[in-house]
């Protein structure tokens, strides 16, 4: 909101320059975030927190000032004879939960014109466009006094009569209606929604905008001016629904002065005249339920120990008086009564925090709290394990040379139909966002894989080459059976990791490395090692979007915990990426699932301290064993006496049959209890041999 | 004789060269048919009388034979290892094979920093979902539906009742309902607002923290954020309390550090006031802790908030908040 320092002068004496007013008015809430200076004025950009409309105007700023230095106020001029006390004009409330007080005035034979200079430099200062004498004074007041104020062509009234209610308490019946605004849209509102009504038809939006049937024109002579009190709520949801905000509702939103709106009415009939001329009428004061102020009991000693203060009572009842709070007190309480603009004071603690904004929180002192020894409570061991757990992956990636990346938890099912995932995959079962920004972004990730893969594509194009990123975060799951979104139930929120690694050929020094797979598979494997995971299957992957013969599910226990392998090549180039032989592998893992495998009891077991012996063997078998059997094989056999199985040679080609492929293996031997006779391994060696040819249908390579 | 035999070997022995001349050397004198071996052999046509001197001098020969032919085999190896060495060098300025280690996002390097000072002033670390009810992420913290506060946070919703949290807040109501009192926390996490500009992105991140228990006062809450933001940043920068408003605390405060760019003169970054927010606090409203069935009489505490983008933008001087999302390799690799 912007304030003129002149303005402000006008109700208060003020001891101080500008700038210690700025300071002044930050420290006690109301953070002055701009001074713009004009030749005669200085303007302060006030930011007014929304439990505070009491501030929303000029009066209102003077008032905290107030308070502050423990100075009066100066009102505004308002007092006059009516002109004439008769009135022919009647106005009745239909909806009194909606409208608690309704007051107006009649001013005839106005003379519209252009306002005076000093008016309308001041609403052009506040950022409001001088329109006519009548429609700126209302403004002023409203600038003025905060509270917003309505004038009506009299003449265009049908009736000589003022309604309020929704349509549905007027018209007796459901449904929206159509009425024109001031901005001369026409608005569909609904019928719950409080309206001005005249004889015939709605002439307002109460609280938000005039209609335009009664708008003050240049032909206008007759006025009839509206100060009222509107419910919040009523006003807030109306504004809401027609997606129209103006000074008016944002003020009845926040909620105003029940008592002040008969001065602001008066303050505006009596500028009116003085600057548009006119008669006075006598005044409509509807106001069914008078206001009471709450009663509230603070403690002196609470304002003590919530602040950590040490104030005496005469200090505190100095506060409260400067606040202008009614006060009966005894030794130990006071029963305080805030005044009716401070609707945002409903107890105990609201009366604190005003103290201690009073007193200034800069002076309170600082102190480290005397608190009980931290408990670790099992909620947060155990999450403190989880964190550590989800650490331990991050670091192990950090380590492997993957750059941490963090992107939006957003998706949209383009995405998945780019990864060729079909519609009956639980993927596809998204959390839906009412409002998205941008339809790409139109639901929650069931998958880190498209983050990851944008990732890359960004890169790429920015000329990025040799590409690892991995992410850790969450994605949510529906886990509803239809497709319709339960109201109240949340999804399933799982911790993943994505991990994406992209190369392509380029000319180098060195001799590439392994097969893109067998390097992602490492990472897997040196994560799975780092939470001390043992017992985990890798079998070929039924995921859409990758390459079928070099990539692999991986399950723990039945329980499938991730997968991992090479994109698709029509996929690298559905996505845009036109390098040169580019390759993207990858992998996401449940880090949810991996936290409730891995293991945390870590017992120790006794190794040899006698020699190994090793004997290493190859073998001819058919070309589609997988290592797997192969190794299982081996585990299968009875004995306890094999340490270490380790293949170093699979090999194709010359000398060896098609179909075919030789393996080479080593073993190492080793007893827990003595030291092993060459002989006695040559014999298991054989056996354990004879046993592998047997059950691969095998031969000894020579 | 035999001093004939040893004068002979020396001479032999100090023109070889190679390995394989020194095997055939050791095959002279030493082999089955050699001239030591032959000696020894022919002991047995010696009286028994001379046999044990002969014999004496002959070991003894044979042991010094021995012992020259292994000392000439390590030398001659030694020899032909430093000849290999010469032959083994590479160019030693070729760049090497370089992996270069992975980064961490400044965003969670910040946010464990953040983390960590707490943990160590005894915090617990807490966790709430993201997408969250209506009911812990507004009304339990006393904002109620058509609240004017609402405003001050542009929401995604997913159903009426469903939005997507649009703070950390909500983790102090489940965290509480989860404990009971004392409670120490704080709640490290991503949140969302329907928002997008130069300065705001739709998901950003927030730490929040909570500490409940017997006489907490606002002094107190003022003793904790001094203590992080002198951790955070130095312990020199100056730090402001100002009132402010948050539904779910009273008194609510705004809490400012002088700018740490411009030392407080004024700068752009501090739109010249030389102040820079960076925290929401308070003490916790009673009303939130009567929603969790706490007693207000007994036990009250404080909260806070602060956003971890602005923190390491102010850090690490970024002038974009797009960056932290975009993930460009060449700003990732700067952490
Ligand atoms: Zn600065």
């Amino acid at each position: 909101m912007k304030v003129s320092f002149h303005w402000l002068k006008e109700f208060i004496h003020i001891p101080d320059d500008i700038e210690k007013i700025a300071q002044i008015l930050t420290e006690i809430g109301h953070e002055v975030e701009a001074v713009e200076r004009y030749e005669d004025d200085v303007v302060l950009e006030i930011n007014i927190t929304p439990n505070r409309p009491d501030c929303l105007s000029v009066f209102g700023i003077a008032r905290e000032l107030s308070a502050y230095y423990g100075v009066p106020i100066k009102f505004p001029e308002y007092n006059f004879t009516p002109d004439v006390i008769d009135l022919n004009f009647n106005v009745s409330i239909f909806d009194p939960d909606l409208c608690n007080r309704y007051a107006g005035r009649i001013v005839k034979n106005v003379k519209i014109s252009t306002s005076p200079e000093w008016m309308r430099q001041r609403l052009e200062k506040s950022g409001i466009r001088s329109i006519n004498n009548v429609v700126d004074v209302t403004n002023y007041v409203l600038l003025e006094l905060g509270h917003p104020l309505h004038a009506f062509d009299l003449n265009s009234l049908k009736g000589n009569m003022i309604r309020v209610g929704t349509p549905k308490t007027i018209l007796g019946r459901a449904g929206k209606i159509k009425t024109k605004t001031l901005d001369g849209v026409e608005r569909q509102v609904s019928d719950d929604a409080l309206l001005i009504w005249d004889s015939e038809e709605p002439i307002a939006i109460a609280g938000v905008m005039g209609g335009l049937n009664t708008e003050v024109t240049e032909n206008t002579k007759d006025i009839f001016i509206e100060s009222a009190h509107f419910n919040p709520i009523s006003i807030r949801r109306t504004s809401k629904n027609l997606g129209l905000k103006t000074e008016s509702s944002y003020r009845f939103e926040r909620g105003c002065d029940i008592k002040l709106l008969k001065k602001a009415l008066d303050r505006c009939a009596f500028l009116i005249k003085n600057i548009a001329g006119g008669q006075i009428f006598g005044k409509i004061d509807i106001y069914p339920k008078i206001f009471q102020p709450t009663e509230i009991n603070l403690r002196y000693e609470k304002v003590n120990t919530v602040l950590g203060l040490n104030l005496s009572k005469e200090d505190i009842d100095i506060y409260l008086k400067n606040l202008s709070f009614e006060v009966e007190s005894d030794d130990e309480r006071v029963k305080v009564r805030p005044p009716s603009y401070r609707n945002d004071i409903k107890r105990e603690i609201d009366i604190i925090e005003e103290i201690a904004r009073l007193y200034g929180y800069d002076k309170i002192p600082t102190n480290m709290p005397f608190a009980s020894i931290g408990i670790d409570d099992q909620v947060s061991r155990q999450l403190s394990l989880q964190n550590s757990f989800r650490e331990r992956i991050r670091n192990t990636l950090l380590n492997y040379g993957f750059n941490e990346t963090i992107n939006f938890s957003f998706m949209s099912h383009q995405d998945l139909d780019l990864l060729k995932i079909p519609q009956e995959d639980p993927r596809r079962k998204t959390v839906n966002i009412l409002n998205p920004l941008r339809v790409e972004d139109s639901c929650m990730r069931t998958t880190l894989i498209p983050s990851l893969l944008k990732n890359v594509i960004f890169n790429v194009s920015h000329g990025n080459r040799d590409l690892r990123f991995f992410e850790i975060s969450r994605i949510f799951l529906n886990e509803n059976s239809s497709k319709e979104q339960v109201k109240d139930r949340l999804p399933v929120e799982i911790v993943n990791v994505g991990v994406i690694n992209y190369k392509e050929k380029v000319k180098t020094l060195y001799k590439e490395e392994s097969h893109d797979f067998y390097l992602m598979k490492g990472v897997v494997e040196a994560l799975l090692n780092a939470c001390k995971i043992k017992d985990c299957v890798f079998v070929r992957t039924t995921e859409p979007f990758l390459h079928p013969g070099q990539s692999a599910d991986i399950y723990i226990s039945n329980s499938k915990i991730g997968f991992l392998g090479v994109l698709l090549p029509t996929i690298i180039n559905d996505c845009g990426i036109k390098t040169q032989k580019p390759s993207i592998s990858l992998f996401e893992l449940d880090l949810g699932k991996l936290f409730k495998y891995h293991t945390v009891d870590i017992r120790y077991r006794p190794f040899s301290k006698y020699p190994y012996i090793e004997r290493d063997t190859a073998i001819v078998v058919d070309s589609n064993l997988e290592a797997i059997t192969f190794q299982n094989l081996i585990k299968q056999y009875p004995t306890d006496l094999i340490e270490e199985i380790s293949l170093f040679d699979i090999y194709q080609g010359a000398n060896i049959p098609p179909n075919k492929k030789s393996v080479a293996f080593r073993i190492r031997y080793r007893a827990l209890d003595r030291t092993l006779k060459d002989e006695e391994v040559d014999t298991l060696h054989s056996q354990l041999v004879s046993f592998i040819l047997e059950k691969t249908k095998g031969q000894i390579r020579m | 004789m035999l001093e004939e035999i040893k004068e002979k070997f020396s001479k032999d022995i100090a023109s070889i060269t190679s390995l394989s001349d020194l095997n055939d050397l050791r095959v002279k004198y030493l082999g089955k048919k050699g001239i030591i071996t032959s000696y020894l052999k022919s002991l047995s046509t010696v009286t028994p009388e001379e046999r044990p001197v002969l014999g004496k001098v002959l070991n003894e020969t044979k042991l010094y034979i021995e012992r020259a032919i292994l000392a000439k085999e390590n030398s001659i190896k030694e020899f032909e290892l430093s000849n290999k060495i010469k032959t083994e060098y590479i160019d030693i300025t070729v760049p090497g094979k370089f992996v270069a280690p992975g980064t961490e996002h400044p965003l969670n390097k910040i946010l464990n920093e953040v983390v960590d000072i707490f943990v160590k002033m005894g915090f617990n670390v807490e966790e709430g979902p993201e997408v969250e009810l209506d009911y812990f992420n507004f009304e339990a913290l006393n904002i109620p539906k058509d609240h004017p506060a609402r405003d001050m946070q542009d929401t995604f919703y997913i159903t009426d009742e469903i939005v997507l949290r649009t703070h950390t807040s909500p983790v102090q109501i489940r965290g509480m309902i989860k404990r009971k009192p004392p409670v120490r926390f704080i709640a490290p996490g991503k949140v969302y607002r329907c928002d997008a500009d130069i300065s705001h992105t739709p998901m950003f991140h927030q730490v929040e923290g909570l500490m409940i228990d017997e006489n907490i006062s606002f002094s107190n809450l003022k003793g904790i954020l001094i203590s992080f933001i002198h951790m955070m940043f130095g312990e020199g920068v100056p730090v402001r309390f100002r009132p402010s408003f948050f539904p779910f605390t009273e008194p609510s405060a705004e809490v400012d550090m002088g700018c740490i760019l411009c030392k407080g003169i004024g700068c752009r970054v501090c739109k010249q006031s030389g102040w820079l927010e960076i925290l929401g606090a308070g003490m916790v409203h009673p009303v939130v802790l009567e929603n969790v069935g706490y007693d207000t009489e007994r036990y009250n505490g404080f909260a806070f908030g602060m956003g971890i983008e602005r923190i390491a933008m102010l850090k690490y001087q970024i002038d974009d908040i797009r960056l932290f999302f975009e993930n460009d390799i060449r700003f990732l690799r700067q952490f």
